[in-house]
Formats: C-alpha cells, structure tokens, sequence
C-alpha cells in the first residue's frame, strides 16, 4: 500500500491511544457491542425468512448467525483493547492471587528483596556520585597528576613534586597540552571583625586553562599576574556568601590576607573544588620565587596536567618517567622517576577501593538473596505442579506459562524494589559521609538516575531467580500429564541446579565474611595503634607566622606566646611544631650522613619537623635514647637534631645514631652540619593510618636554615579542653592582637575523624557479610528441608528396606555438608582474591588471612551443619508406614 | 492472541475500508447489517461480509477517527447502531480512491498494454 502520508500515522496512532485507552477504561462495554451483534444476526434470520427459507433452513442461519456472533464478539473484543496488554494486565492480577495466596512466602521474598535492592540503590548513588558523576572541570578524562615517585628508595611510590620540577617538566614535556601546579599556602583575613584563618592554595596563572574551570563572577588571575607577583585572589563561592553576602561588586573590592592588601578578581561557581580538600577558600598566585624554582628539594607542590589528545596515560606515564630521570640526573640530584595518574583516582584516593569492595558486597548479598527465591521457586514450582498440568491442558503454552512465571517473578521484584527504595534513602545519608573529603560534599538522592538504576537491577533480579525456575516449572507440564502426585523429583537436572545454588550461596557468604573479617582485624589494629603519644586532653591550633618572616622575631614571638599559654589556668604545659601532629604533611627534604659520599645520598629524603623544646614533652612523647631538646640548645652553627625510629632504623640497625653528622636541606659549605642528640619512639605525625617514615626534628631555635615555621601548637591540660580555648586565644593576642589563630581541634577529634572511614567500611561489610550469612544459612535450611520432605516416599522404601535413623541422618547431613565445604572452598579463593585487589583498606597493615577465612568457614559450617542437621533428624523419625503413603 | 494474521488480510482490510467508506459516502448513514447487505447487493452476492470481519473494521475505522458511531431507531423502529462519515473519512475516501484509480490504471496497462 502507497502510505506515506503524515496523516495516516497520525490515525493509527490516534487507532493506538485510542485502544490504549479501550484497555484501560473498557470503554464500549461488553452489552453495547453485544446488542449490535444481535441486531445484526436478527436480521439476517428475519431476511432469511422473508427470502421464505424452510424453518429448518431458517435456524440454520440463526445457528450460524449466533456462532459468529461469539467470534465476532472474540475479534472486537481484540479490536477495542490491546489484546496483547490485556493478557498481561491478566497475567499481573494472577500473579498477584498467587502472591497474596502465600503471604509467608511472598513477605520474605519481598523483604529480602527489599534488602537487596534498596541497600544495591543506595550503594550505586555513592559510587555514582564518587565515580561516575562529572568533575567540575572540562573534559576531566583528559586531567591527570603528576607525581615524583620515589619508589626506588623505599619511600611510598608517590611524593609530592618540586616547583623546579613542574617548571622544568612544563618546558621539556611532550605529552601534556600544559601543567599546573598547586602548592599550600596561608590566607589570614583580617581588617573586620576577629581575624580569621581561610583554608588557601597558590595555584599558577594556568592553573584554570589547565582543569578548564570558568568564574561565576569576574575572572581568574592570568600567568603575566603570577609570574609578576600581583596580589590578586580568587574566592569560593562559599567565602563569597559568608563574608561578601553574595554582593555582585564582591569583584573589585579589596580585602587583606596575611596583612597584605589583595584584589579579589573573580568568585568560583559553588560545584568547584580541587586537591587537596574540598573548602578551599581562597585561590592566590603561586609566584614561586626564582630560587624555589631551582630547588630541587622542596617537595610541596600537587601537579596537574591535560593529556594531549591522542595521547594515553600510559604513553604520559612513561615520557614523564624518562623525562623525570633525566632532568634530575642534570640537576645534580640522584635520578628519580614520576608518576602519572588520572585525577579522578587521586580525588576518590582510598573511597574508590572501598566503594567497589561495597557495592561488590552488596551485589553478593542480592546475589545471594535471588538464589534463595530461586530454590524456593523451584520447590514451589514442584508443588504447583497439579495447577500448572491443568493450565497446560486447557491450552496454555509452554511459552505463555513461562511468562506467566517470569511474571510472578517480575511482580515481587517490583515489589520489592518498591520497598527496597524506602530503605534506601536512610542508607544514602549514611554514606554520604563516606565521599573523601577531596570531593564536593554530596547529597545522596533518590533521582531519575537512582530510579533507573533500581529499575534496572529489580529486572535483573526477576531474571536471575525467576528464569530457571520458569522454565523447569513449564517443563513439568510437558512430561507429567495429569498424572496424579505430587511427590516425585523434578528430576536429577534440576537437583543440580539446586546444588550449584547451594555452593554458589555459601562461597559468596564465606567470601564475604572473610573480607569482613579482615577489614576487621584491620581497623583493630588501627584503634590500637601505638600512636607514639598521650592524646587525652591535648588541644592543637594553628597560628601561621607569615607576620614574622624574620627568624630572630619568629623565634622569639613563638617563644612569648607560649609563655602566656602556660599561664592560662588549665594548662599543663605546651609547645609548637612545624605541622600539627596526625595530620598529613609530607614535606620532606634530602639529607647527607657524614659517612655518605653525595652520590650516595642523593636519593633519600626525610620528612622535616621544626619544633620548640615544649613540644615532646607536652605530647607525651618517648625517647628510645638520648635527650629531648631543652632550654641548652641555643641559635648555634652546630645543631642539634632528634631523629625517630624509623631514621635511626634505616641508616644505624643495631647501634646508636647518637653523635652522628648529617646536613639537611643543603648541601653547601655553608650548611650546617647536625648532630644526633636523641632518638624518639614512633609519633604517628602523618596521620593515623599512615605508613611512618624517616623524620628529623630540629629546634625551632636553631632552625633559620629551614623554611618550616612552628606554626602549630599543642596544649596539654588538667581540664576539658574545650574550656580554655577562648583563654588561650587571649593568651595569644596579649602578645599580638593581629596574630589569627585557627584550625582549633584536639587529638582526640583527628584520631576519631581519621578512624571514621576505615570503622564504616567495616560496619557497612560487616553488616553485609553478616545479612549474607543469614540469607545462605536459611537457603541452605530450606533447600535441604525441602529435599527432605521430597524424598519421604524414598526415606520409607530405605527404612522399610532395613536402614535405621542413624543411616537416614547421615546420608542427609553428608549431602548438605559435602556441598557446603564445596561453597566453603570456592569461598576462600573468592576472598583470596578480593583481599589482594582491596589492599589499600588495609592501612598497610597485613590482616591474617588464614584466622578471617578459617573463621568465617568454621561460622558457616557450624550454621550448615544446624541447618542440616534438623531437616535431617526430621528425615530419620519418619515412620516408614507413613512415608510409604507419602504422596 | 491475536492481531497477528497474514497480510492477505491486511490487503482486504484496505480494500473492505475503502468499501464500507464508500458506501456510507454514497447512502449516509447506515447501521451495520445494512452496509452488509449493500455490499452483497453491488456485488451481486459475491461479497458476503461475517460480522467476524464487519465489526471489528468499523470498530477501526471509528478509532481512527473516519467514522462516527451513534445508537438510533431503523425504519422498523429498532434500536440500531449507525455509522456516518466524518470530515476526516470524506478526505480519506477521496485520497483512498485516488489511490486505487491509479494502481488500478497500472495494473490495467500492465495486463492489458497501455490504452
């Protein structure tokens, strides 16, 4: 037919909606049509008649009349609706009688569902948040990090790079469109109100061509402006709303930062962040001095660059390790190499192995949960097998009975899922916190994505459960007749499949409980870590010193403004140190033992502490041997310096590093030469959870060849310390009342910040591992329960054959066991594996693998063996008269 | 199920909607058995519609909008139900008939070589 008119289609839709519709409202009911039909048939006998057809002849025609009035009935009928959306309304409201036909059944089928998919849901919305949503920059796939990699020394594989590096790379590199580097820096805003300490990063002039990131208002600063040193800033819109009340002329305005007058140029859209953290306020100019661009040893600068296109990771990864190698081979230095990551990666950092372990569980204990509705199908399928036969033998086909399964199986997951949703929302905010803290905060919701995605797995799940059952249902149809019994198996094909459900169950349960059981051990052995100090009752703050750039006034305003802390009622004692302890700061610098040539040397670095003499003492420090620093260490070209375990470890094992030489820093004539005074027990100063590395402490007195200021102090008191903390502030401000004091906090708070993230990764495991262990404990209870009620009539002819209940017992307890230990070692090789792909939750810490796999393989057997064990004792009281009968 | 025939009688439906839309164009409104008898009248008895097939295509072409359905009294004062044209039907006739004229031209000069 010549149709290719717009018109047409549209009646034919309009044909469709209007069917549709018929469906949905059965609009022209049944009568109307029938009293057309009628009509139409009475008239057709009427002229029959009038034609003068014998009576018989008559009838004749009505008989046939009134027989295609019912076809006729049928065809409109199919012509009102959509016959094919009619059957599946049919097939739902059916579905729907079975389910409410079982409610014990169906209510579990639901809730572990619910389970299943609501926690998948909520689990899927953190990892899309994390992973998947896009970073606030253009073509973020195409951003990288660029890092020193010490791997060679011993150090951990990534170091922060040089200014001279990223000046240097930036030149000679092929692979990168441009590089950006970031470096810490202070900002301490002043002139209204109290003065205050914004979280700040210098960042180069390209810094936002490179990550592709626009200003919500006014503009960024350009590369002509940081390389001559202008003042200018650009803010977060969270500053921009806190002290600018979001005034459009915020632009423009000036505002002081480390008493300096600076312009601010441009306010960042509220989506923007970057490393290292997500409440960076304040972006200013990098402008490196010349000589920091031709230090090679000064380790504080993130870099950022933008693969070429065309250009791969890999490809990035190695030119920049050549290029690395060489440069640093040129420029005096023993050759290092670099490394190249996607930024994406840096950003999530240790969130993106937790948040894949997490969703891998969560997907194993709905795994697990499709598996039990799978064997209770399948056993339901058994015993429906009578309603099935008489569906069969009225004309359903096998194609239509098995939809008519998979829409059973359909309607619960849809129910479930519905249900799963309303768990989901509680879970989200609970792993909202888990989104690092170099991210945008989140908040997690339930959007067309989530939907979706919950969508999307319910299907899946119906599937997975309901597909084999399905069809072996629709099979019992073609073999069994109306046979009568319901006793009999379904044959030995699909006791496999029960048995493969079994193993399947019980490894994922295993697997999972044994990964619980080491991130277990690991956040054990981190709340027990030896942190090398008394945290109680210490309180930290920073004061940064950018108002005392000269050494001598640095000195002595530190010196002074720890004496008026002293003095405040409530304090013990106090001291500063160049980083506040526990968090991370991995500035580290080179150093030459006397007995080192300097091609020995030149690759090894320390971290580097400046501290005052109170410092130790007030954190509760240990000394392995040797002396603290005290009042005696005077401004001296001969200084002294403590150096931890690790340092002495490395370079003197077995003997004392007292009286030994080394410079630090610089290596000219004129750097001084320190001297091991003292050896200090491990302060796990980069953090809790972080590997302990060479570190060497100078007295801030003695300092004036480092760039580290004790800028963080640390008070110990008798009282709650929250109760000084005003106190101590006055204390400060006596000796300068411009001084901003900052980031107040005690140990206590650090460590229980930085423990929050490993104790969720292991409630939230822990709490999926034990839900699997329920889960396959009641599959492995109800498979082998049923297959005990199944095999009655077999129990019988054994019994009544001579085999006694102590016979009977075993053979059942054999089968379930033998198939649990199946499951309990494809388990362990699971959780084998899992636990080398997730070593970065272990906080470099070596969980036993043996006591988490043992246990949870003793757990689950102990479970099986109960879930065994009384199906089959109810198997062995059988009476053989009445199992005989069994039908 | 059902809907799902061969084409053959997509070919008739094609034909017979052309034929019910025609009549009621020629005769106004008619109720279905005498659109049925019409069309067995003009075609000397060769065309002997079921209700099988007559109702469900006036029932399509309704929901498509052709037709307009409405109950009302024969000339024997029964209760019967009455089909009429719509606008949207009268322009479909017209293009439905051009249509067939020129595949009917066709297929004439293709039988019997061109006039």
């Amino acid at each position: 037919m010549v149709r290719h008119d717009p018109q047409g289609h549209m009646r034919i839709l309009r044909e469709w909606v209007v069917r549709l519709w018929g469906t949905l409202t059965r609009r022209r009911l049944e009568d109307d049509l029938k009293e057309e039909l009628r009509l139409h048939a009475e008239l057709a006998v009427e002229e029959a008649r009038r034609r003068g057809l014998a009576p018989d002849a008559a009838a004749r025609t009505a008989a046939v009349a009134a027989g295609s009035q019912m076809h006729a009935m049928d065809a409109l009928r199919d012509q009102r609706g959509l016959p094919w959306l009619d059957a599946l309304g049919r097939d739902v409201r059916f579905a729907w009688r079975q389910i409410r036909r079982n409610p014990v059944f169906s209510l579990i089928a639901i809730a572990t569902l619910a389970l299943g998919i609501g926690v998948n849901t909520a689990m899927f919305s953190a990892v899309d948040a994390v992973l998947i949503r896009p970073l606030p920059y253009a073509d973020a796939g195409d951003l990288v990090m660029v890092w020193d990699d010490n791997s060679r020394v011993g150090d951990s594989d990534r170091f922060f790079s040089t200014p001279a590096e990223w000046s240097e790379w930036r030149r000679h590199n092929t692979v990168f469109t441009d590089m950006a580097a970031s470096q810490p820096g202070d900002a301490a805003l002043s002139g209204d109100g109290e003065p205050e300490e914004l979280p700040a990063r210098k960042v180069t002039g390209n810094f936002w061509s490179v990550l592709g990131a626009r200003p919500l208002l006014g503009r960024v600063f350009t590369e002509e402006e940081d390389a001559r040193g202008n003042r200018v800033v650009v803010i977060s819109h969270g500053l921009w709303l806190r002290r600018f009340g979001a005034a459009p002329d915020a632009v423009g305005r000036t505002i002081t930062l480390n008493d300096k007058p600076y312009e601010v140029v441009g306010v960042m859209p509220r989506e923007f962040y970057f490393m290292p953290a997500r409440d960076i306020d304040v972006w200013m100019p990098t402008s490196f001095p010349p000589e920091m661009l031709r230090h090679w040893g000064w380790h504080d600068v993130h870099i950022v660059a933008r693969l070429k296109p065309s250009v791969t990771i890999e490809q990035a990864g190695e030119e920049m390790a050549a290029l690395s190698l060489r440069l640093s081979a040129e420029n005096l230095m023993m050759p290092r190499s670099a490394a190249v990551t996607p930024l994406r990666e840096e950003l999530a950092g240790k969130t993106y192995t937790s948040l894949i372990v997490l969703l891998a569980a969560t997907a194993a204990v709905l795994l697990i949960a499709c598996v039990n509705l799978a064997n209770l199908l399948m056993a339901r399928g058994t015993s429906r097998r009578r309603e099935i036969t008489v569906r069969a033998a009225i004309g359903a086909g096998r194609r239509r009975l098995i939809t008519q399964f998979l829409i059973e199986s359909l309607v619960l997951s849809a129910l479930g899922a519905l249900a799963g949703l309303v768990i989901a929302v509680p879970v989200m905010r609970f792993l909202e916190t888990l989104v690092p803290e170099t991210m945008a905060a989140v908040r997690l919701t339930l959007d067309w994505r989530m939907l979706a995605f919950c969508a999307a797995v319910a299907l899946a799940a119906a599937l997975t459960f309901g597909l084999v059952p399905a069809v072996s249902g629709s099979r019992i149809a073609l073999h069994e007749g109306l046979r009568d019994g319901g006793r009999g198996s379904s044959g030995p094909r699909s006791h496999r499949f029960q048995h493969s459900l079994i193993v399947l169950e019980t490894a994922l349960a295993v697997a999972l409980l044994a990964v619980g059981g080491l991130l277990l051990q690991t956040f054990q052995h981190l709340r027990q870590l030896d942190l090398g100090i008394r945290g109680d009752r210490v309180l930290t703050l920073v004061t940064p010193l950018f108002r005392y750039p000269e050494f001598d006034r640095r000195v002595a305003f530190v010196n002074a403004q720890l004496e008026q802390i002293r003095a405040v009622p409530g304090v013990v004692s106090a001291g500063a140190i160049s980083r506040v302890p526990l968090t991370v700061n991995d500035q580290a610098t080179f150093y030459r033992l006397a007995s080192q040539t300097r091609a020995e040397a030149r690759d090894q670095v320390a971290l580097s502490r400046v501290v005052t003499s109170g410092y130790f003492p007030t954190l509760g420090a240990q000394l392995r041997e040797g002396r603290f620093f005290g009042t005696s260490d005077r401004y001296s070209d001969a200084p002294a310096a403590i150096v931890n375990e690790s340092f002495a470890d490395r370079h003197f094992p077995g003997r004392s590093p007292l009286g030994e030489r080394f410079q630090f820093g610089t290596f000219g004539p004129k750097a001084y030469w320190y001297t091991i005074v003292g050896v200090a027990k491990e302060i796990r100063d980069r953090g809790v959870a972080e590997e302990l590395r060479p570190t060497i402490y100078r007295v801030h007195e003695q300092a004036d060849q480092s760039w580290d200021q004790p800028s963080g102090i640390v008070i110990r008191t008798s009282v709650e310390p929250a109760a000084i903390v005003a106190a101590v502030r006055h204390a400060i401000w006596s000796v300068d009342k411009n001084q901003p004091v900052a980031r107040v906090q005690t140990i206590d708070d650090i460590v229980t910040r930085q423990l929050s993230v490993p104790s969720q990764n292991t409630m939230l495991l822990g709490a999926f591992a034990l839900l699997a262990l329920l889960l396959a404990s009641l599959g492995l209870y109800g498979v082998l329960s049923y297959a005990v009620t199944q095999r009655t009539n077999e129990i019988g002819v054994r019994m009544a054959l001579g085999a006694d209940s102590a016979d009977i017992m075993h053979v059942f307890t054999r089968r379930g066991l033998a198939l649990t230990l199946a499951g309990l070692g494809v388990g362990a090789a699971v959780a084998l594996i899992a636990a080398r792909l997730m070593t970065t939750l272990f906080y470099g810490f070596r969980p036993d693998y043996l006591l988490a796999a043992g246990t949870a393989s003793l757990l689950l057997l102990a479970v099986a063996t109960l879930a065994c064990a009384i199906p089959a004792r109810r198997a062995s009281r059988i009476d053989p008269l009445i199992a005989l009968q069994h039908e | 199920m059902s809907n799902r025939e061969p084409s053959k009688t997509d070919v008739l439906q094609g034909t017979l909607d052309l034929m019910v839309l025609q009549t009621l164009d020629t005769l106004g409104a008619l109720h279905g058995y005498a659109i049925a008898a019409r069309l067995e009248q003009v075609s000397n008895g060769a065309l002997q519609l079921n209700m099988g097939t007559l109702y469900p295509a006036l029932m399509r072409l309704e929901q498509r909008g052709l037709l307009r359905g409405a109950w009302g009294t024969t000339e024997a004062n029964r209760k019967a139900r009455f089909y009429a044209l719509t606008a949207a039907g009268r322009r479909q006739l017209a293009k439905e008939k051009q249509a067939w004229d020129r595949m009917a031209g066709i297929i004439q000069a293709l039988l019997h070589g061109p006039a």
